[in-house]
């Protein structure tokens, strides 16, 4: 039993930096007021250029590489979405498609069809003292990054509850024309937050490519995009609700995981699309227990035009 | 549009100065010029001598020029001391500092005498708190000079009290307070100094101690294209005649004799123009007599946008063949009121009636099935569908009915018919029944949604701040078309927080405090002192503080 | 009045559907430069597109060689269907535009629909009109149930359709494809090898193919041709569908009006799920007669492309689903140039990218046309 839990865990662990990484992106993004749901497509540029990066320089450089990819595409986001007040979700999805046949697109130009070459995957640390200790030798054994997913949203939300930027980005999500009177630039506190947020999903789809796994495979990400937008909207757009959030997510995945190979008994039983359903019916039912509560920043979506105050 | 025409204004130090200036005089333009928020096509700002081009707020700030715009620009949901310091944040070691935040507003409050909660949030206060919060804003961000748009238009007499209470301090500590301001009684009393402004330029420098209320009105109607006076809608237009929407008073006659757009401040009562008026009025709708209820309203209570209480127990009844007007102050339940009458807002107990049928939580068809037409407050949101053409909008309300429609399908050749009809009576620019609606100035908007709402013939006419927004030749024409709907014999019902407006058309004034009826006045009896003292309700009778 | 008239008829649609065309244009020739640029010739590029062309339209060429019809039939086959599925699933988004909403769960809709129409074509034993009917009808009615939920979602407990029609897919995908139709669903085994997907559909379900064996043509083009024309006089001439635009374009000022809202809504998102069920139903009917392992492609994920670049307007669906049907049907021939097949939905996601950036069209247009930039509006409605 002990056993179970602790691959549990350890699997929770491995899978959930990508999930929190782009959660904290979509966070970022529509704090500043301006929609993400080009999570998806950012995570796929993400975990395209770290991978192949990695090929070429060292692993860690190509999560760089991933990231400067997620905040290229989300550059172009804020681009349409800032200076010519494009519907953003509409530019979101439609980055989403070209991410989705541009990754297709390139990789079968490069490689194959399925996915490029292994790569060498992130180092995984092996906390000393802590591998012997029954149960908490899970968290030993993961990359750089599963611990800074554990860092960062604490880090994060202390930033944008405690400091005068993030007080700022709070303020453009709410009632851009009242920060724009106070002589902040509208604009370029959002363009931050996206390209932000694109450096964020490009981490998570890094992680995805050299952490989880060790090379970019064609389904990536798989609409883990789309479970870190829900996972934000589960958290009701704070750093520490969408980490936790996407870490219930990660769990959920990992005991769907953990239930199939540790006790097939139960997937007779219980019909494993069952299991799969859950994350998501949960979502649901959650988001719906919390209703109309509205939660969202206020400007949310609304592109900021100075002359209609 | 030109706004301003080689306006030229002194500022000195230390004063406080009132701009007035009738809707569309320039009064809010000129200060966005000083405020950087426009620039002017020629001329400049000289700050001490010194020639200045202010591109951005941001350089008016430098420079010591605060502004308090009319529509707050605070964040709802954060704090008072942080949407005070937002943009120039206290920090230590890079850090927010929300104690220094705290300790600043405390600071200023004190030395002010306002009463503010630094960590309470704006979206809790009341409207008079956040136009403090506004000003210690400014303040925080250095400013000597700070202008006020409009600082009275929202605020209880008491509040509006404070609020000059805290002017007289300011110019005390060496600050400039300029007060953008129409409601002449106000400026009288707390200006040093008053520039009036017309058509874009400022024609009067005058002393509060050597002028009257009646000279500053004088000086600022002059010459200016006039509103119809209502003595000669009184007279001209036989009851139930089409009325052209182009003012009457066009075609080379002498403008009619105006009313004062501010009834004075005389401690003798109601002005001579108005007493006029008022005699031939009620001689003129005393026919209509005896009038039968088209709208009763009994014992309505209902909850606003947050829960709480915003009717409690309201009786009110509209007859057919006159004008009835809410008066209040913003907030105390008059919109409430209106969205409960158009079908908008549930409500709790109590029961309304139009046309002695029984209503029970209507929905807007079934309202507008027994004869209501609507002009709503907010246009773009809830008159219009902007993006929608304007024979599209034209039909909204009865687009299932002929002309609009044959059984399910539109009928475009009717449609396209009745709205050019509506667009040339109204004198609608442009006149395209193509041209979508938000390319229409918010007048010509709101030509469209009177001519739609009264081509219904209503029963039953509930009009939301109808002029709001309107030039004056458009609110002339607005208050003509209530007239005519009311001699025609609907019950017109008209929520507005300008008084002004009110005394101008209503037969009859309901008087709301806090979610009830404070008072009902007929024509005959409206005096603008007791209608502001019901205003303030059982506050007023306290408040012994000046 | 005529020349309002002319305006209206004429010069509005075309306005309204160039930032679309150049937006297409403008892809294709992005696209363009991307093969010159991996495959270093100008002239493999050339022969691609020329290829996709033939693929997608006919092959001229190869007929003006002595071919017989098939060089025209088999591509056009393979471009109805899937123009088609396009073209439905393109209609779903639509409808829900039209009241505000963002259908993102086209593809679960589809899905379910899928499997309604494989189950009742397998198991029902009908004559061959009525079969086909009950099958298409039965789609329908499953895919408009599965959009309710969203809608219900929406209106009675205020969660945001993108977020719950993302979650229902994966809801869809979970319960589809890992449990039904590999378990309780799954084909029986015949003989040694395994079929994956469900029993096959009976003839009487099948949907008849029109130009003989050798093209795939059939009858679903047809289906989807006649619902873009009903979708379009439902929006444009009844006014149901004037009072689903203006729930979408204003729905404050709607409720003023007395329209039903929430019944709009519901209605409006019914008919989205709709479409959404027949584009599986026409996929299972017309051309794979069963419900396979997976569905494939995201064909709900390109009903939001085509819809936009076919700017909400049910026949600039139709127009635009059929271009895209064509270059995906020819994109496979491109592979004998070493270009992937799914190149054209990279020129499909480009456009869609340009279409987003609509102000930016407006603008340039506008310069030419001398008239003040049309005012900015977001082209998507929003409740």
């Amino acid at each position: 039993m002990l056993s179970v839990l602790e691959a549990l865990v350890f699997s929770t662990l491995d899978y959930a930096p990508a999930l929190v990484f782009a959660a904290l992106g979509a966070v970022l993004s529509e704090r500043s007021g301006v929609v993400n749901v080009g999570v998806e497509g950012m995570m796929r540029a993400g975990a395209f250029a770290a991978a192949v990066a990695s090929l070429a320089v060292p692993t860690p450089l190509g999560v760089v590489c991933g990231m400067a990819a997620g905040a290229a595409l989300a550059a172009v986001h804020g681009y349409l979405c800032i200076r010519w007040r494009s519907d953003q979700v509409v530019s979101g999805m439609a980055l989403n498609l070209v991410a989705l046949a541009g990754g297709t697109f390139l990789l079968e130009a490069l490689w194959s069809p399925t996915g490029t070459p292994p790569i060498e995957q992130l180092h995984r640390w092996v906390l000393p003292g802590l591998d012997q200790v029954p149960l908490l030798r899970a968290l030993s054994g993961h990359s750089s990054l599963t611990y800074l997913a554990a860092v960062l949203p604490f880090l994060f939300h202390f930033a944008l509850f405690r400091t005068p930027v993030g007080l700022r980005v709070r303020a453009v999500g709410e009632k851009p024309a009242a920060a724009a009177t106070l002589g902040l630039s509208v604009p370029a506190l959002r363009y931050g937050c996206v390209v932000g947020s694109g450096l964020l999903a490009g981490l998570g789809g890094a992680a995805l490519s050299t952490s989880t796994l060790d090379r970019f495979e064609h389904h990536m990400p798989a609409g883990l995009g789309f479970m870190a937008v829900a996972a934000m909207v589960f958290g009701r757009w704070t750093p520490l609700g969408a980490f936790g959030a996407a870490a219930f997510f990660a769990l959920g995945n990992a005991l769907r995981i953990g239930l199939a190979s540790s006790a097939p008994g139960l997937v007779e039983v219980i019909p494993q699309g069952f299991l799969l359903t859950l994350p998501y019916a949960l979502t649901l039912l959650v988001l719906a227990a919390q209703g109309k509560k509205g939660a969202a920043p206020a400007a949310l979506g609304t592109p900021y035009q100075p002359e209609a105050r | 549009m030109q706004a301003l025409d080689d306006a030229s204004l002194e500022i000195r130090d230390g004063e406080r100065l009132a701009v007035v200036g009738e809707n569309g005089a320039g009064k809010t333009s000129l200060m966005n010029v000083l405020y950087g928020l426009y620039q002017p096509d020629r001329g400049e700002v000289r700050i001490g001598g010194e020639a200045v081009r202010l591109k951005s707020p941001k350089e008016a700030l430098a420079r010591g020029i605060g502004m308090v715009h009319q529509h707050f620009m605070l964040v709802p949901s954060l704090t008072v001391a942080e949407n005070v310091v937002l943009g120039k944040e206290p920090a230590r070691h890079g850090l927010f500092d929300l104690r220094a935040a705290n300790e600043h507003v405390l600071a200023t409050c004190r030395r002010f005498g306002f009463a503010l909660d630094p960590e309470a949030p704006v979206e809790s206060l009341s409207v008079g708190s956040q136009q403090k919060v506004e000003i210690v804003k400014a303040l925080h961000r250095g400013a000597r000079t700070l202008i006020l748009d409009e600082p009275t238009a929202v605020l209880t007499p008491q509040e509006a009290d404070e609020l000059f209470a805290v002017a007289r301090q300011l110019t005390a500590a060496g600050h400039t307070v300029i007060f953008i301001s129409h409601k002449l009684k106000e400026v009288l009393a707390i200006a040093t100094r008053i520039a009036v402004m017309r058509r874009g330029a400022v024609v009067a420098d005058v002393a509060p101690g050597a002028t009257s209320v009646k000279e500053l009105a004088e000086l600022m109607v002059r010459a200016s294209p006039t509103p119809l006076s209502p003595s000669r809608v009184e007279r001209e237009p036989p009851p139930g005649a089409q009325l052209p929407f182009s003012p009457s008073g066009a075609g080379g006659e002498p403008p009619p004799a105006t009313r004062p757009p501010f009834s004075p401040s005389g401690v003798e009562g109601p002005s001579t123009s108005l007493r006029h008026a008022r005699g031939e009025r009620s001689s003129g709708s005393d026919q209509v007599e005896p009038r039968t209820p088209v709208l009763e309203v009994t014992d309505l209570t209902a909850r606003g946008s947050r829960g709480r209480p915003a009717l409690q127990g309201v009786s009110l009844t509209v007859a057919a063949g006159e004008i009835v007007g809410l008066a209040g102050v913003d907030g105390n339940g008059q919109r409430e009121l209106a969205e409960v009458l158009t079908g908008l807002r549930p409500y709790d107990a109590g029961t309304f009636s139009l046309g002695g049928t029984v209503l029970c939580n209507p929905s807007p068809a079934a309202l507008r099935q027994l004869g209501l037409a609507h002009v709503p407050e907010d246009r773009l949101k809830r008159a219009v569908v902007g993006p929608m053409s304007v024979e599209e909008n034209v039909t909204l309300g009865r687009q299932h009915l002929p002309p609009f429609a044959r059984g399910a399908r539109i009928d475009f050749a009717g449609r396209r018919e009745r709205a050019a009809r509506l667009i040339a009576d109204y004198d609608v620019r442009p006149p395209d029944p193509t041209a979508r609606m938000v390319e229409l100035s918010g007048g010509n908007q709101q030509k469209v949604v009177v001519a739609r709402e009264l081509d219904a013939t209503p029963r039953l006419l509930v009009a939301v701040q109808p002029t709001r927004g309107l030039d004056v030749q458009a609110v002339a024409q607005v208050h003509a078309r209530l007239r005519a709907e009311r001699n025609r014999g609907c019950a017109v019902l008209v929520v507005s927080l300008d008084l002004d407006e009110l005394l101008a058309v209503c037969d009859r004034l309901y008087v709301f405090f806090e979610g009830r009826v404070a008072g009902e006045i007929a024509r005959a009896r409206f005096d603008e002192r007791f209608i502001g003292r019901l205003m303030l309700g059982a506050r007023a009778e306290t408040d012994t503080r000046d | 009045m005529t020349d309002v008239t002319l305006r209206a008829r004429l010069v509005r649609p075309f306005q309204t559907a160039l930032p679309s065309v150049l937006s297409v244009a403008l892809a294709l020739a992005v696209c363009f430069l991307a093969i010159v640029a991996s495959q270093g010739s100008l002239w493999v590029a050339a022969r691609a597109y020329a290829e996709m062309a033939w693929g997608g339209f006919g092959d001229l060429p190869k007929l003006f060689a002595g071919a017989d019809a098939s060089a025209l039939t088999r591509p056009w086959g393979e471009t109805a269907s899937k123009t088609a599925l396009l073209t439905l699933t393109g209609l779903s988004v639509a409808v829900a535009f039209s009241v505000g909403l963002f259908n993102i769960g086209a593809q679960g809709q589809m899905m379910v629909g899928a499997l309604s129409a494989a189950v009742l074509g397998g198991k029902l034993a009908l004559p061959w009109p009525l079969h086909v009917a009950v099958c298409l009808a039965g789609a329908a009615l499953a895919g408009a149930a599965y959009a309710e939920i969203a809608a219900a979602l929406k209106l009675e407990r205020g969660v945001h359709e993108v977020i719950s029609t993302i979650m229902l897919n994966w809801i869809a995908v979970s319960l589809v494809e890992n449990w039904l139709v590999v378990g309780p669903l799954r084909a029986q085994a015949s003989g040694d090898n395994s079929i994956s997907g469900t029993d096959e559909i009976l003839a009487s379900a099948q949907l008849p193919r029109l130009l003989g064996e050798t093209s795939r043509l059939h009858a679903g083009i047809l289906v989807a041709a006649a619902l873009a024309v009903a979708v379009w006089y439902w929006l444009a001439r009844t006014r149901y569908g004037f009072e689903s635009r203006a729930v979408g374009l204003g729905p404050e000022a709607a409720r003023a009006a007395g329209i039903p809202v929430a019944a709009r809504v519901y209605q409006a998102m019914a008919l989205s799920g709709a479409l959404a069920g027949v584009a599986g139903a026409v996929l299972v009917m017309g051309t794979e007669h069963k419900f396979p392992a997976t569905l494939g492609a995201p064909y709900g994920f390109d009903g939001i492309a085509i819809s936009l670049i076919g700017q909400n307007h049910p026949l600039g669906v139709l127009a635009s689903a059929a271009l895209f049907g064509a270059l995906r049907a020819g994109g496979t021939r491109m592979q004998l140039l070493g270009v992937h097949k799914s190149f054209p939905e990279l020129i499909q996601g480009l456009a869609l990218l340009f279409v987003a950036a609509r102000l930016v069209w407006e603008t340039l247009l506008s310069r030419f046309r001398r008239e003040p930039a049309a005012s900015a509006t977001v082209e998507v409605p929003r409740a």
